[in-house]
């Protein structure tokens, strides 16, 4: 493996400000060091040297800009107009504007002030007397409004550009999320029309019948048909309330208790509180269905389903145990087990590392399926 | 989304701060401002202000005209001067001058004793050699020497012999001059620095503009000689080796550059020059030092006026011409913008020394409106518009804006003001192709024939195409006579020409110069040709130069 230190970076060198920034500074350098050397012999005070043919009078101002443009850089990146400040912000900037155009002005007069041999007291006179000649450019408030200008429209695009790819990352997310959730009305539904639950709910119906316990025999058909229903029902939000799901979980249960006859025992342990707690819409279906059917339904011994809720903090911690026989020693039976695999992506892409799906065997008999994730209800 | 603010409370700090330093410049005192104490090493050295780099070459006259004259004349001396007070020439590198009966050759005699500033003398050929190269520069300066028989040919290329041209050494201390024709205001004309002789290396040192690196190069035989050239002006020092050098009371003269005449204004406030000439046009202004300062004012050989080109259209109508120039009013205009330097011009000829203007011209709009009436034009109704033609660089002169103005108010004349370049002007000129020209002519003597001359005949000058022969005769005698009989013969001449009114003057001009009170000997001269040699600094900080011979 590569040491990450001397690992070739995937960010360009000439995107780095600090390129640009030495840059910027060798050029100003080499800049000052030419002037100095242009101006030495009148800076040396030569009897034949003089300021007004030297390049520190004679380079137009506009050079000043090179000197002005990090400036403004950085005022622009630290004066952001998106927040509360920006009345301040907009005040800053004019303030600027027009400190540049006067930086302007000021060195326009204090040329002409060496150039002419004036006393630097002279400088007020001299700026007076360019204002009056019309001396006075304006120009570089407006470039700077327009540098400015530029800065914040490059800056709004980019950001623009972020939250563009932001929403499309979002979008991909939640269309992975609706996927996940329908499969999980698919896997539920499937379980559903599974031929041997079909059958033994069938079954049972018929047998009800027969002993004239027509009464029964309604709520087993009604119950499966709202089984159906909502699994069928691909409109449903994709989170729901820990009550919610618990009376799904009752629909299912009353028609496994008639199949398993007395043998079943369905327990509910939900902490004060829990009720409200929202969680992945048919989350637990496919937990209590594979305890149903690697648990009580494989050891005629096994008769206990108990489903807990209880608030850890700013976690809630739901388990489904069934004291039926342990955990098959086969992972790829873990991993492939019905629903498993979609439960632990949907909990992933909606609580990242927050959540987690725990599996195991709970001595001395029984197996114990834990999911634990933050505890969320609906915002009043 | 939302952004952390990130508002740091320094930068208002910085900006605060640097709006402080700004405020203080911008808003700082601009009166009562300490002048600059005088150097040492200036104690006797008049310091005069140039509002650009002229080169010494007395070859290239340069504006504005004062400056130029006052380098050239400092380092150059032509043959003759003019009296300032008369106008009449002076000796000056010519001891004496004789003309000849036909008055067609002037034989001058050079002084003996006068050098170069390299201790050599001063001789009839080093003029002879000066004059030829004007006149071999493609430059209008050349025409100052077109009185000289063949000179015209000599400088259009068309004779290759200079030795044709009527200028010759016929000995040392001998210049003859032959003239085409007689000219009573060439000995005037000779004053011009123009004229001023060169010593036989000076036009390679003037060419290679080689005192910039050796000042002492250049040889001239002035009162002054170069001793520093630079960007930042010229510093001259009283040459040991000149004729009158007795009479030189300042040790030197350092010509500073200034960017512009408000700039120059300044540094005669702040003690950095002496002397400024002319000032800055427009309103004067408050100065921000209290450096005691005096305002000498002369009134230039200059006119400006509105020529009418008398060959078209309705300013054919000597009425018409009348009522225009009755219907102006300089004085307001001149009021409005710049009343310090613009005199009304009621006549052609301005001041000239001996000669005061006359007044020959009036203003009355009523009488303007009936002239026009009767040459057809009642209201204006019926008048062409007229084309005047304009130098670009004029564009920020409100004057003819000002005429315009006044001849649609008084009498519904409304004019075209076209700008352009020198070359279209002259093609317009030439093609005839306007109505008006503004136009302004400086005499080069003091004389007013000098001026008056304009109307001679078709001319670049004459814009107006106006002639007549009765001027054309007066003129002629005038040029023949002198003393009052030639002054009246060139009043007739202008009361003639302003009869006819083919040019209506509106403006002459005052020269002004800002003189440091120190600086003494200042005189008036119409063409701004002080000599430099003549003025001194006050008392307690002069020291008159030492002559010191090599």
């Amino acid at each position: 493996m590569m040491d990450p230190d001397t690992a070739p970076s995937a960010f360009p060198l000439w995107r780095s400000g600090r390129f640009w920034l030495g840059m910027w500074l060798a050029v100003t350098l080499v800049l000052a060091a030419l002037l100095l050397w242009d101006a030495a012999p009148w800076l040396r005070g030569e009897p034949d040297a003089a300021f007004r043919y030297t390049r520190l009078n004679q380079w137009p101002l506009g050079l000043l800009w090179w000197l002005l443009v990090p400036a403004a850089l950085w005022m622009q990146q630290n004066l952001t107009m998106v927040d509360w400040r920006w009345p301040w912000t907009l005040a800053l900037h004019a303030l600027a504007a027009a400190l540049v155009t006067a930086l302007f002005i000021f060195l326009a007069a204090f040329r002409l002030v060496v150039a002419n041999h004036l006393p630097v007291s002279f400088l007020p006179v001299v700026i007076g007397d360019l204002r009056e000649m019309g001396g006075w450019n304006y120009l570089p408030a407006l470039v700077y409004l327009l540098l400015i200008f530029a800065l914040y429209a490059v800056s709004f695009y980019r950001e623009w550009r972020a939250g563009l790819r932001l929403t499309q990352e979002l979008k991909v997310a939640n269309a992975q999320l609706e996927t996940r959730l329908v499969r999980a009305s698919l896997d539920a539904l499937k379980m559903q029309l599974h031929p041997h639950f079909l059958f033994n709910t069938l079954n049972s119906i018929t047998a009800l019948i027969r002993k004239d316990r027509t009464r029964e025999a309604e709520d087993v058909v009604a119950g499966l048909g709202e089984l159906l229903r909502r699994s069928l029902d691909h409109r449903q939000e994709a989170m729901e309330t820990m009550a919610d799901a618990l009376v799904f979980l009752r629909r299912y249960f009353d028609i496994e208790c008639i199949r398993f006859q007395d043998r079943l025992q369905v327990e509910y342990d939900i902490a004060p509180g829990c009720r409200s707690a929202l969680v992945p819409s048919l989350m637990l279906q496919p937990l209590v269905e594979n305890a149903m059917k690697h648990g009580i339904a494989q050891d005629p011994a096994a008769r206990l389903l108990r489903i807990s809720a209880v608030r850890d903090g700013t976690r809630l911690i739901l388990t489904v145990y069934n004291d039926g026989p342990p955990l098959p020693r086969d992972d790829a039976v873990l991993r492939n087990g019905i629903g498993i695999q979609n439960t632990v992506s949907r909990l992933q892409m909606l609580y990242g590392d927050e959540a987690r799906l725990r599996l195991r065997d709970q001595p001395p008999h029984g197996v114990r399926a834990e999911v634990i994730l933050p505890f969320q209800t609906h915002t009043p | 989304m939302t952004a952390r603010p990130r508002f740091h409370g320094w930068i208002t700090l910085a900006l605060l701060g640097l709006t402080a330093l700004l405020a203080a410049a911008f808003g700082g005192r601009r009166e009562g401002l300490a002048v600059r104490p005088r150097p040492p090493e200036d104690g006797n050295v008049l310091r005069v202000a140039c509002t650009q780099l002229m080169a010494p070459d007395p070859h290239q006259r340069h504006m504005p005209l004062a400056q130029y004259n006052q380098l050239i004349l400092g380092l150059w001396e032509p043959l003759v001067e003019c009296d300032p007070a008369t106008g009449q020439p002076q000796p000056a590198a010519a001891r004496s001058w004789a003309w000849s009966a036909d008055r067609l050759t002037l034989t001058l005699a050079l002084r003996p004793d006068a050098r170069w500033s390299n201790g050599e003398r001063v001789t009839a050929a080093d003029f002879v050699r000066g004059w030829q190269r004007l006149l071999r520069q493609m430059t209008a300066e050349a025409e100052t020497l077109f009185p000289l028989k063949n000179a015209a040919a000599y400088h259009r290329g068309q004779l290759k012999d200079a030795g044709a041209v009527g200028v010759h050494a016929l000995d040392d201390f001998t210049l003859q001059l032959e003239l085409a024709a007689p000219r009573p205001t060439l000995v005037m004309e000779l004053a011009d620095p123009l004229l001023s002789p060169l010593y036989r290396t000076d036009e390679k040192v003037l060419a290679g503009r080689e005192y910039f690196q050796t000042a002492s190069a250049l040889v001239t035989n002035g009162p002054f000689h170069l001793v520093q050239a630079s960007a930042d002006g010229y510093r001259l020092a009283a040459s040991p080796w000149y004729h009158d050098f007795a009479a030189v009371h300042l040790a030197g003269v350092q010509f500073v550059r200034a960017d512009n005449l408000a700039i120059a204004q300044l540094q005669l406030a702040a003690g950095v020059v002496d002397l400024l000439s002319p000032t800055p046009f427009g309103r004067s202004r408050t100065m921000p030092t209290v450096r005691p300062f005096t305002v000498e004012t002369e009134l230039e050989p200059m006119v400006t006026s509105l020529d009418f080109n008398v060959t078209r259209g309705p300013l054919q109508d000597v009425r018409v011409r009348q009522a225009l120039a009755l219907a102006l009013d300089r004085s307001g205009p001149i009021q409005r913008y710049d009343p310090g330097h613009m005199v009304a011009a009621w006549a052609w000829v301005p001041d000239m020394p001996g000669r005061p203007s006359l007044t020959l011209l009036k203003e009355d709009a009523r009488e303007a409106r009936r002239l026009l009436a009767a040459a057809g034009y009642p209201g204006g109704r019926g008048f062409p518009v007229l084309a005047m033609d304009l130098p670009l660089a004029s564009r920020g002169d409100p004057f003819p804006q000002a005429w315009t103005e006044c001849w649609y108010r008084e009498l519904g004349i409304k004019t075209y003001i076209r700008y352009g370049t020198s070359t279209q002007q002259a093609a317009h000129l030439r093609a005839g192709d306007f109505d008006v020209l503004y136009n302004g002519l400086i005499a080069t003597v003091p004389d007013a024939g000098d001026l008056l001359g304009a109307f001679l005949g078709p001319a670049e000058f004459n814009g107006s195409r106006w002639h007549d022969e009765d001027v054309t005769a007066l003129l002629t005698r005038a040029s023949s006579r002198s003393g009052r009989e030639h002054l009246d013969l060139l009043a007739q001449a202008e009361r003639r020409v302003m009869a006819a009114v083919p040019s209506v003057p509106v403006m002459f001009q005052r020269r002004q110069t800002l003189r440091a009170d120190e600086v003494q000997g200042w005189y008036a001269d119409p063409l701004a040709r002080q000599s430099l040699k003549r003025l001194q600094l006050a008392a307690g900080i002069s020291a008159r130069p030492i002559r010191a011979l090599e």
